[in-house]
């Protein structure tokens, strides 16, 4: 028994890993950077000052949400990047530097050339307005394509027009003079100084313990789930979910097995019978009965006055304040939460019977049951307490996914019925690329599942003590 | 020449035995039949999407010209014809016809009939010229026909449960058939090859996909050339291994519990949430699309038939026409294509028909909740996301959840009739 238990465990490592890494994976993957996403950008105006504090903000939030660290333990590379890429932070900049270092192979060459065009921008922002206005526009204009071109022939054709165009005007040329030659020196020295087969070379690279992935994950498991985009605690968040769907979920699971078992058994029971024929029709159709249309369905129906059918209360949860009696709340919130309990109900009610029954069949064609009939033995113990513990068996394998399930909540569900859930609150960080969030649903939602296969497994051993751990 | 010997097991003439008996068993379960008879309409419907909901006519007469509008468009698309310029602004409804076939349904999915927007009840009044042009089954609030709509969604979906199938089905096959019929004893592969495979991976992967990172956002044949650079070095590896195998230490052999790998892979690849992650890699995609979601399902849902593959070979191999096969001298390749998997196939196709069930649904759900599907495409389950907005147009609640119910019970009939035909413990007579 405990051997099993702990390869039960050891089995969960991999899958807990594998979890993480996918989900890390992903947040890595996801348009937009998590942290010029949350700042405001700065305004061209400013100049060079605002262009600093806007860095120097980037800088502390990258601090503190972890990000100035590597993404992972090691890196796989070209031998023309460095292993500080990750301190590049402003993503723009990172992109820019990455695509020219892509054709000319020499990183530093390409961050000074960068460099010099910023520099460039912020000089030509700062310039008085007694220049001409026509020609700044016209260098503006060309920045862009400074910044974000890095082929060699275009960069060297941009300078010349920049050049040109501001020798135009000479006090601009005299006041930008300083950051013209420095533009053209680095882009010159980037492609002289090209080593464009390092590009080829592999190289790995090794980080350690401290970074991203590692922080996150150690945090994870000591329960610290850090925190959402918008700066609530992500425990904070996943408390006030979870609790509505836990609700829907226990009286789901409740009234499915006590309807479904039942009905299983007496549907073997009296097999063939027109009861027996008329349940299993009934319950394959509603088993194929995709919730989120029944759902919808009702929705439409019976909870608004369309068709004068409205029975059941509208979607959400009502909004009687808070200092309204218990009761009277009470009232109102189960009220709004029959509809979705029945469309989470039928699906799982459905399955358990048809299990319920399969295996109940299965067991009394066996020969023990006959022996206990002959043996005149009353067909009520029979069937209740000889047959099935014996046919328990499908059922218990629901239980492996029952503790997810209930935890990860039904999205369609908790969509339709307006009901602020685990699954909404899923949905909605999606919607939001909210990945703290998100990683911390995924995760615990797989632990569930590790715990219900384990639980699951406990149980097979209890209704067949035959089944040895091995 | 040399005289072979002459063992003869006569395998065709089995496999047809095994085939014919499970035809006629599943023949007996009428509901399956039925089922079976339905998806044949299905696969009719969206084969000839195009000629039943259509905003182009099939064939017409303008101005004494001579049109096959329809056919023509599978040419524009192919780019071996050009649009007339009278048709280029595709304004069909407002040309003269003299003579004209119509589609059946004379609308497209996405296409907005101005007069009739709004809902359109199917039993109220439409704003048409004649009963041809009735919404049969109601308009959404821009106007576009709910039924083109639900043909549209009939081809997606069967494509869904196609493609989806068949990515899980190549995956499932290929990793279950190595777990079942090699065990976990019985695939050995010398180090060298091991090491080699393990590095190449590593190169292929960088310099297929690391160093042409910027090449391959510009076009999709450059996709195409980066994984041609991938086998390219998956294929040297290999040749450099096979010159190395006389190697002392490098050379020798060593045995991979390929069962035990494959079987905690499932294991761990079944404890992550499925639906969660699905959403969550859709969200990622910057362009949505519905192949990426047929991939991405496909992708997902392989465990089940590796499983079913897996447990029916580790059965087959102990069976003993294997082992003749192997006393003739059959590699082990061979014996595993041509004479392991055709006889392990029966219970992967009941769970293909589950599957492609669950595929639909899966679509249908992801449409329904709005992820991962193009703005101007059109599914069963995005109409049915309408009805959620609206109320008051039980048209859109009813129709396409219908046709999604109705599609996904077929396929579990199937399943089951197939799992009595097949599985020879519910099998009688």
């Amino acid at each position: 028994m405990l051997r099993y238990l702990t390869k039960r465990l050891l089995i969960f490592i991999p899958t807990l890993i594998a979890i993480s890494l996918l989900a890390f994976g992903l947040s890595k993957l996801t348009p937009g950077d998590p942290i010029t996403d949350r700042l405001q950008a700065p305004d061209d105006s400013g100049g060079a000052s605002s262009a600093e504090r806007y860095e120097k903000e980037v800088k502390e939030l990258a601090r503190q949400l972890g990000l100035d660290k590597p993404s992972f333990y090691f890196a796989l590379s070209s031998a023309a990047f460095p292993d500080t890429t990750y301190r590049v932070l402003l993503p723009s900049r990172r992109d820019a530097v990455s695509r020219l270092t892509d054709r000319c192979g020499n990183w530093s060459a390409s961050m000074r050339y960068y460099q010099s065009v910023e520099n460039f921008e912020q000089r030509l922002n700062a310039l008085p307005d007694s220049v001409d206005a026509d020609v700044r526009i016209k260098l503006r204009k060309k920045l862009s394509r400074l910044y974000f071109s890095s082929k060699e022939r275009e960069l060297r054709a941009v300078l010349q027009q920049v050049q040109d165009t501001a020798a135009l005007d000479p006090v601009l040329l005299q006041q930008m003079e300083r950051p013209l030659t420095r533009l053209s020196s680095s882009l010159k020295k980037m492609y002289s100084e090209a080593t464009p087969a390092k590009r080829l070379i592999p190289r790995l690279y090794w980080y350690g313990l401290d970074n991203q992935y590692h922080n996150w994950l150690t945090n994870f498991l000591v329960g610290n789930f850090g925190e959402a985009m918008d700066g609530r605690p992500v425990v904070d968040k996943i408390s006030n979910a979870i609790w509505w769907t836990l609700i829907i979920n226990i009286v789901t699971i409740i009234l499915a097995f006590a309807i479904a078992i039942p009905l299983g058994i007496t549907s073997a029971v009296r097999r063939d019978s027109v009861f027996d024929r008329s349940t299993s029709l009934t319950l394959f159709i509603l088993y194929s009965l995709p919730t989120f249309w029944i759902a919808t369905m009702l929705v439409v129906f019976f909870t608004t006055p369309e068709y004068g059918l409205k029975i059941f209360k509208s979607i959400g949860l009502g909004d009687l304040p808070s200092s309204a009696p218990f009761m009277a709340r009470f009232w109102e919130t189960a009220g709004h939460l029959v509809l979705p309990v029945i469309c989470n109900t039928y699906v799982s009610l459905a399955f358990i019977a048809r299990q319920m029954r399969g295996g109940m069949i299965e067991v009394l064609q066996q020969d023990y049951i006959r022996t206990a009939k002959a043996k005149g033995l009353e067909a009520r113990k029979v069937v209740w307490k000889h047959s099935l513990r014996n046919s328990l068996f499908p059922i218990i394998t629901l239980f492996a996914s029952i503790f997810p399930a209930a935890v990860g909540g039904s999205v369609v569900i908790e969509l339709i019925f307006n009901i602020p859930g685990m699954g909404r609150l899923m949905l909605d960080s999606i919607f939001a690329a909210d990945w703290p969030v998100i990683f911390t649903i995924l995760m615990l939602v797989a632990l569930l599942t590790v715990i219900g296969n384990f639980v699951a497994d406990l149980l097979y051993g209890w209704a067949d003590p035959r089944v040895r751990f091995a | 020449m040399e005289q072979r010997p002459s063992v003869h097991i006569d395998p065709p003439q089995q496999a047809q035995g095994y085939w014919a008996k499970s035809w006629k068993q599943f023949r007996k379960n009428r509901m399956a039949v039925w089922a079976m008879r339905f998806l044949f309409v299905l696969l009719m419907i969206s084969l000839f999407a195009d000629f039943i909901a259509n905003d182009k006519p099939i064939y017409c007469k303008i101005e004494g010209q001579r049109y096959w509008p329809i056919f023509k468009s599978y040419g524009v698309q192919l780019g071996i014809a050009k649009w007339d310029r009278r048709f280029l602004p595709a304004n069909w409804e407002n040309q003269e016809y003299e003579y004209e076939i119509p589609a059946l349904i004379p609308y497209s999915a996405s296409g907005i009939d101005y007069r009739n927007g709004n809902f359109k009840s199917p039993f109220g009044e439409q704003q048409i010229d004649s009963w041809t042009e009735r919404h049969w089954m109601g308009t959404d609030q821009l106007g576009r026909d709910v039924a083109a709509g639900m043909v549209a969604g009939t081809r997606v979906a069967m494509m869904v449960g196609l493609i989806a199938m068949s990515i899980a089905t190549l995956i499932g096959l290929c990793l279950g058939a190595v777990a079942g019929y090699y065990g976990d004893h019985r695939l050995q592969v010398s180090r060298i090859r091991l090491l080699l495979n393990g590095l190449g991976i590593v190169l292929a992967f960088f310099y297929a996909f690391m160093v042409r990172r910027y090449q391959l956002q510009e076009s999709g044949t450059e996709l195409l050339k980066s994984l041609a650079i991938a086998v390219g070095i998956m294929i040297l590896v290999n040749l450099l291994a096979r010159a190395l195998k006389g190697l002392p230490y490098l050379g020798q052999r060593i045995t991979i519990a390929a069962d035990l790998i494959i079987m905690r892979f499932i294991e761990t690849f079944t404890s992550i949430p499925g639906l969660l992650l699905l959403l969550a890699l859709l969200s990622i995609i910057h362009r949505p699309s519905i192949f990426n979601i047929m991939v991405i399902i496909g992708l997902m849902s392989w465990t089940g038939i590796a499983r079913f593959i897996r447990a029916e070979l580790l059965r087959i191999r102990q069976l003993e026409y294997i082992e003749a096969a192997q006393a003739m001298g059959f590699s082990e390749w061979r014996i595993l294509l041509r004479h392991a998997i055709p006889n392990a196939l029966g219970p992967v196709l009941i769970t293909i028909a589950f599957g492609i069930a669950s595929a639909i649904l899966a679509e249908a759900f992801l449409s329904f909740v709005g992820i991962g599907v193009e703005e101007d495409q059109v599914t069963w389950g995005k109409l049915l996301s309408l009805a959620r907005r609206s109320a008051h147009a039980w048209w859109l609640a009813v129709f396409p959840g219908f046709a999604i119910f109705i599609t996904v019970t077929a396929f579990n009939l199937i399943g089951e009739g197939l799992t009595d035909a097949i599985d020879p413990r519910t099998r009688q007579g």
